[in-house]
């Protein structure tokens, strides 16, 4: 999460995907980083030990989120946005 | 009637201090245990111990955006229960960890939950008490429940490690309360850890290594040097840590244990050595833990697989179908192996200390400076 924020506060479109259970965290550090309520996508947990269907189908449901993400509400998103 | 003439007592008013108490635990200052509450004259005879100043950044992690000075670890060791004169212990021990490289990667995030084991060396083991013998991994000794205590508090409170928020461990480990130990020099056969990494037998030295936990080993069933290390390497290669090709690990072996294996000859390479030969689980028991992809078992005969070149043995079979009698060796050099001697003298009891992964330094090492 702060590898994402430090990246766009540098230019870089960036997008974090998380599971849900890792969310508190997740949460914790976006404020730390001055980024209380950044965006990111979201997919059930858990990932590890998924098989190449199973992330196929988390693919398919981060894929949307990330594109909304990169785009933002007016084409561009910035932390705390 | 009889008069008593004993004087009497004055009631020690203890209401303020458990208000202390309480007001550390509602302002989410402890690691679930009472604190003592670290009053800025309890703090400054803490800071009296060592020429170090105050503000003095210890470390800087920028995940945080918080620094560790001298003073916010003056206060860590205050509210764990340290003596004063524990500081210059405590600043070498949080140098320590963070020397192992591991912070700045995240481990204290980590879902893996472990927490840096502590190994203090050299005099201060004795001036300042110490245990290094029986029930080392256990209570009763403040100086080594304090200290260990501290860092959790360091982690918690200078950089907001908390569970459920940033510390993302799934189950923790009872280490993370505290786990500092003092190596057994004097019953070791061997040159003590802080010698073996370079120091002066004169040095006080603890060194870290962020452990997710600790195994016991049990053998008091033979007196030969090899099976009792074949017993600990089968706790060092248990399927269960076993998590990617490349790991180190932690062996404390108890002093009888140590003065059976340099009696049969074996100097502390030796044992390093024996235990990275013989360190292995076989492919099929991979397979069985569902691990043998993850661990990209090579093929017999192929040895354009890099780092994983020889860490199965060949059987003959056709190459790309590696049996399942082949061993996967899960240490690959005598220096991925950390000794030291550490328990009472009275039974064949040693432990492993699993480690998260791939420690960057093995292991994190601070001298003591006390106040010249």
């Amino acid at each position: 999460m702060a590898d994402t924020i430090l990246l766009e506060r540098r230019g870089v479109p960036s997008a974090a995907i998380c599971t849900d259970a890792l969310r508190a965290s997740a949460d914790a550090m976006a404020a730390i980083q001055g980024a209380p309520g950044y965006r990111y996508a979201v997919v059930p947990h858990p990932v590890s030990s998924l098989d190449a269907d199973g992330l196929r189908s988390h693919a398919r449901l981060a894929a949307p989120q990330v594109l909304e993400i990169l785009r933002g509400p007016g084409g561009g998103a910035g932390p705390g946005d | 009637m009889a008069v008593d003439e004993s004087p009497e007592e004055q009631p020690v008013d203890v209401d303020p201090l458990l208000e202390a108490i309480e007001y550390c635990y509602e302002q989410g200052w402890t690691d679930g245990l009472p604190v003592v509450p670290p009053t800025p004259a309890l703090v400054e005879r803490f800071l009296a111990e060592t020429d170090r100043d105050p503000d003095e950044v210890l470390v800087r992690l920028a995940q945080f955006r918080r620094a560790a000075t001298v003073r916010q670890v003056a206060v860590s060791a205050a509210m764990a229960g340290c003596r004063p004169e524990y500081l210059p212990v405590v600043l070498a021990a949080f140098e320590a960890v963070v020397d192992e490289g591991w912070p700045a990667a995240g481990a204290w995030q980590s879902t893996t939950g472990g927490g840096p084991l502590l190994i203090v060396n050299g005099p201060v083991r004795t001036e300042l008490g110490f245990n290094s013998r029986g029930n080392v991994f256990g209570p009763g000794f403040r100086a080594n429940a304090t200290v260990g205590r501290a860092m959790r508090l360091a982690i918690l409170n200078v950089f907001g490690v908390r569970p459920h928020e940033l510390d993302q461990s799934t189950q923790g480990s009872p280490g993370k309360y505290s786990l500092c130990i003092a190596e057994n020099e004097e019953d070791s056969p061997w040159e003590p850890l802080h010698v073996e990494l370079g120091r002066s037998p004169s040095d006080s030295v603890v060194s870290a290594l962020h452990t997710r936990g600790i195994d016991f080993v049990d053998n008091r069933h033979t007196a030969d040097a090899r099976r009792i290390l074949n017993d600990i390497g089968d706790s060092i290669a248990r399927t269960g840590t076993v998590l990617r090709l490349q790991k180190r690990v932690g062996v404390v072996i108890g002093p009888e244990h140590a003065q059976l294996l340099a009696a049969q000859g074996m100097s502390k390479r030796d044992v390093k050595e024996y235990l990275v030969a013989n360190s292995f689980r076989r492919v099929d028991d991979l397979r069985r833990a569902g691990k043998d992809g993850e661990m990209k078992i090579p093929k017999a005969a192929d040895s354009s697989t890099g780092s994983m070149h020889g860490m199965a043995e060949p059987t003959g079979r056709a190459e790309g179908d590696p049996g399942g009698d082949e061993r996967f060796r899960v240490l690959h050099s005598p220096d991925d192996v950390l000794v030291v001697v550490a328990g009472a003298p009275n039974a064949g009891v040693s432990a492993v200390a699993q480690p998260l992964g791939f420690p960057p330094r093995f292991p994190g090492r601070s001298l003591v400076r006390p106040k010249r």
